[in-house]
């Protein structure tokens, strides 16, 4: 007979990375609703620099994704690990600085956005000493999480251990690769890439970003949780295995549908586009099995809050990954994307499948490990119908704000100009869109604060059980070979780690070697020279506004974009740009070919108040550039790094920075004061509008015989 | 919908190589699944649900 070891359960862990999630899912719910309020009334800005839109809404993509789903996949997966691996976890002081880590991670971006240090690139805006910390901390989560699986009871790693294997293993890769930065500062850096490639590095990321923080951890969670709740076992453990591989498999090559039509290599787009529409069979696999693993249980699902919360979260994953390849149709995303289609896929999948499941491993944990009842189940059914209402109201009315600005913008009249010339057209017109989203969002805050009071009321009525005892026999040690390879393969967490990291890298490297090193890919264009002093320290200023967060700066090879903003965009025009500023999300007009069309006056005037220029206009306005003095002093030190980094500064350009980025400045305000305004030559106004003027202009002054 | 993959001056390689990594990967693991013993699912399927002794999974248990 085999003997029976005792041993306890760490349910503390469990539950401190529980509060985490209720309290970070807190703030940034609210935060998100403070941006949907400002997309309506530009007031809500404050007139405040660390309350700007460009500046928040990153906080709030961050505060959902790596705090509350961040802390959701903890909490999740420090219970089930436990559990099905019979054994407690590896180290409690792993466990707690993994903890403690994680929430100073949260505290330093809650600081460091507002103040605007942010590398722009979308779900990694976080400076370097940052994404360093963020490296340690997952580093000691994955040898916490494999020490547990080398002290395991069981022998074989249940379904759910492996996409924690592939997400701790994936993110890292993602994560390191996408943050390779010199630094000029403490809070300033600038990527080793510029733009084609930072953009296809940076979307392989940010897609992936979501394939294995937002989608792996979940389907393991899914594969634990779902079978406790239901009490059933999952519907086909085959099933689990083919879509896991398949998924991972699949997922890491369908970043370029993000740039499609941009001026990325095209063989790299049809990739993207190829591998997102196989996509859909993977993801249907998953949520096909979790959904079947309710047959015969449904009559629970009418009484059961979690159960429902698990449903809708099930079909909310349907719904995105069905909806995320028909985006990626090129036909199809030449209307949709830039518009407001892309943040409510993106809300389905966070509000929805994130959002929910965490609601319900929230209901399903908490008074497990406090030893109670939920405080009160009609309370969660009434989250639950909040929760659904407020994802309807968040979602179609941003669907049909979508397709009424989409083909707004695209719209000819018989004439053949543009129906509606002034952007600012379309973008009133879906004001009222945008009021019901608003209202959608405070729906589903109002549900999560209603499980608050739940949770907490549960907390007090029951005692925390933070050692929970539990007994396995120990492993013994194996006396034959197993039959089948993937057996095998399922007790070797180390080469699954490596298999499953061979698998994650074969798309990375099929679609960015090649872009990175055959020069065919992104044609130079002689006429293109690096940015000036005044130029690069304007563009930083862009990049700390997140000015990228409304303006697009890549005008696609379509009538309607040509005629509307000028020449579409190429390769060759990017190669200075560290980072590329592509952006995803035209909530304001492109700006590629911004430069000249406008005088420096325009400019001033504008960002001091968008409404003098562009009466309604729903952009905040920008005081502080016209007080703020420009930080002269790291001039040279950018040009060093920009030299570092490739970009053709002789040694004269980066000695005389200094001088130089004085002389534009004072060309800039000679021209402002013949038009009637008086400014100081190192406000920072002046930098952005250098950059501003400079905008897609080289492109002009290519001599007329090279094509 | 074809007409953007197949146009691709001289890449087509790229899209088809990968086709034939992501076909022969596949068959690797339908091989596997294949050739799985049924007890050893059963077993596998059956963790979640028999990692604690509360009142729940004697219910399971019975049916």
């Amino acid at each position: 007979m085999q003997q029976v070891e005792n041993f306890n359960y760490d349910n503390k862990i469990v539950r401190d990375f529980g509060i985490a999630t209720i309290v970070w899912g807190l703030v940034g719910m609210t935060v998100g609703l403070l941006v949907a309020v400002q997309l309506v009334w530009p007031f809500m800005n404050f007139e405040l620099q660390y309350t700007t839109f460009g500046r928040i809404r990153p906080l709030h993509t961050n505060a959902v994704i790596f705090a509350f789903v961040g802390n959701a996949i903890f909490m999740g997966a420090y219970y089930s690990m436990q559990r099905v691996l019979k054994a407690r976890m590896f180290n409690d002081t792993l466990s707690k600085i993994h903890f403690w880590g994680w929430q100073l991670i949260i505290l330093a971006a809650a600081i460091t956005l507002p103040l605007g240090f942010t590398s722009s690139h979308e779900y990694a805006e976080l400076e370097w000493p940052i994404d360093i910390a963020v490296v340690i901390i997952w580093v000691v989560f994955g040898i916490n999480m494999f020490g547990t699986i080398a002290k395991r009871r069981e022998r074989h790693m249940y379904v759910a251990v492996w996409f924690y294997i592939a997400t701790f293993v994936t993110i890292a890769v993602l994560y390191i690769v996408n943050s390779i930065q010199i630094p000029v500062s403490l809070f300033k850096s600038y990527y080793v890439y510029s733009g084609v490639q930072d953009a296809l590095v940076q979307w392989w990321y940010g897609h992936n970003a979501v394939a294995f923080f937002l989608t792996t951890p979940f389907l393991g969670l899914m594969y634990y949780f779902l079978p406790k709740m239901a009490n059933r076992p999952v519907y086909s453990y085959k099933l689990s295995i083919l879509h896991f591989w398949s998924l991972i498999f699949l997922y890491i090559w369908a970043g370029p549908h993000h740039l499609l039509y941009t001026s990325l290599p095209d063989w790299v787009q049809s990739l993207g586009v190829v591998f997102s529409i196989m996509l859909i069979a993977p993801s249907w696999g998953g949520m096909i099995n979790g959904l079947l693993t309710l047959r015969g249980a449904w009559d629970k699902v009418r009484s059961d809050p979690t159960l429902k919360f698990m449903v809708v979260a099930l079909t909310c994953y349907g719904m995105a990954t069905f909806e995320g390849p028909m985006l990626s149709l090129k036909q199809v995303n030449a209307i949709a994307h830039f518009t407001d289609w892309i943040p409510a896929h993106v809300h389905i999948g966070a509000l929805g499948w994130n959002g929910f499941m965490t609601f319900a491993v929230l209901y399903w944990t908490i008074p497990r490990i406090y030893k109670t009842e939920l405080f009160s189940k009609k309370l969660a059914t009434t989250h639950f119908w909040i929760g659904t209402l407020g994802i309807l109201f968040y979602a179609i009315p941003m669907y049909w704000a979508a397709v009424v600005q989409g083909l707004m913008w695209k719209e000819f009249t018989p004439e053949g100009v543009l129906k509606y010339p002034n952007f600012l057209a379309t973008t009133l017109k879906i004001l009222p869109m945008h009021m019901l989203r608003a209202f959608g969002g405070f729906l589903y805050l109002t549900g999560a604060i209603l499980m608050t009071y739940n949770i907490v009321k549960t907390i007090r009525q029951g005692k925390l059980v933070a050692n929970e005892p539990a007994q396995a026999p120990a492993l013994q040690p194996l006396k034959h070979r197993e039959p089948t390879a993937h057996r095998r393969l399922e007790r070797k967490p180390i080469t699954f780690l490596i298999v499953s990291l061979i698998v994650i890298l074969i798309g990375g490297i099929v679609e960015m070697v090649p872009t990175f090193t055959i020069a065919s890919n992104v044609p130079t264009i002689s006429s293109v020279q690096p940015y000036t002093a005044l130029e690069i320290q304007g563009r930083d200023i862009y990049i700390r506004e997140g000015c990228v967060n409304c303006h697009t700066q890549t005008v696609r090879p379509f009538r309607s974009e040509t005629v509307r903003y000028g020449e579409y965009s190429k390769a060759g025009e990017f190669v200075y740009d560290f980072p590329f500023l592509w952006g995803s999300k035209r909530t304001g007009p492109d700006l590629h070919r911004l430069g000249g069309k406008y005088p420096n006056k325009w400019h001033f005037d504008h960002m001091m108040d968008p409404t003098i220029t562009s009466p309604g206009s729903i952009m905040p306005a920008y005081p502080w550039l016209f007080d703020q003095d420009l930080n002269i002093s790291n001039t040279v030190k950018k040009l060093r790094v920009m030299q570092q980094l490739g970009v053709p500064y002789s040694q004269e350009n980066v000695e005389n920075a200094e001088q130089d980025l004085m002389a534009q400045a004072n060309a800039v305000t000679a021209d402002l004061k013949a038009s009637g305004v008086e400014i100081q030559p190192q406000k920072e106004i002046v930098a952005l509008i250098a950059y501003l003027q400079r905008l897609g202009t080289d492109i002009k002054n290519e001599p007329q015989d090279s094509e | 919908m074809f007409k953007q993959i197949t146009n691709l001056n001289g890449y087509e390689w790229y899209l088809i190589a990968s086709l034939l990594i992501f076909i022969g990967f596949f068959i690797i693991v339908g091989i596997l699944l294949l050739t799985m013993k049924k007890d050893f699912i059963r077993h596998m399927k059956d963790l979640p649900l028999e990692d604690d002794g509360d009142i729940q999974v004697s219910e399971s248990q019975e049916s």
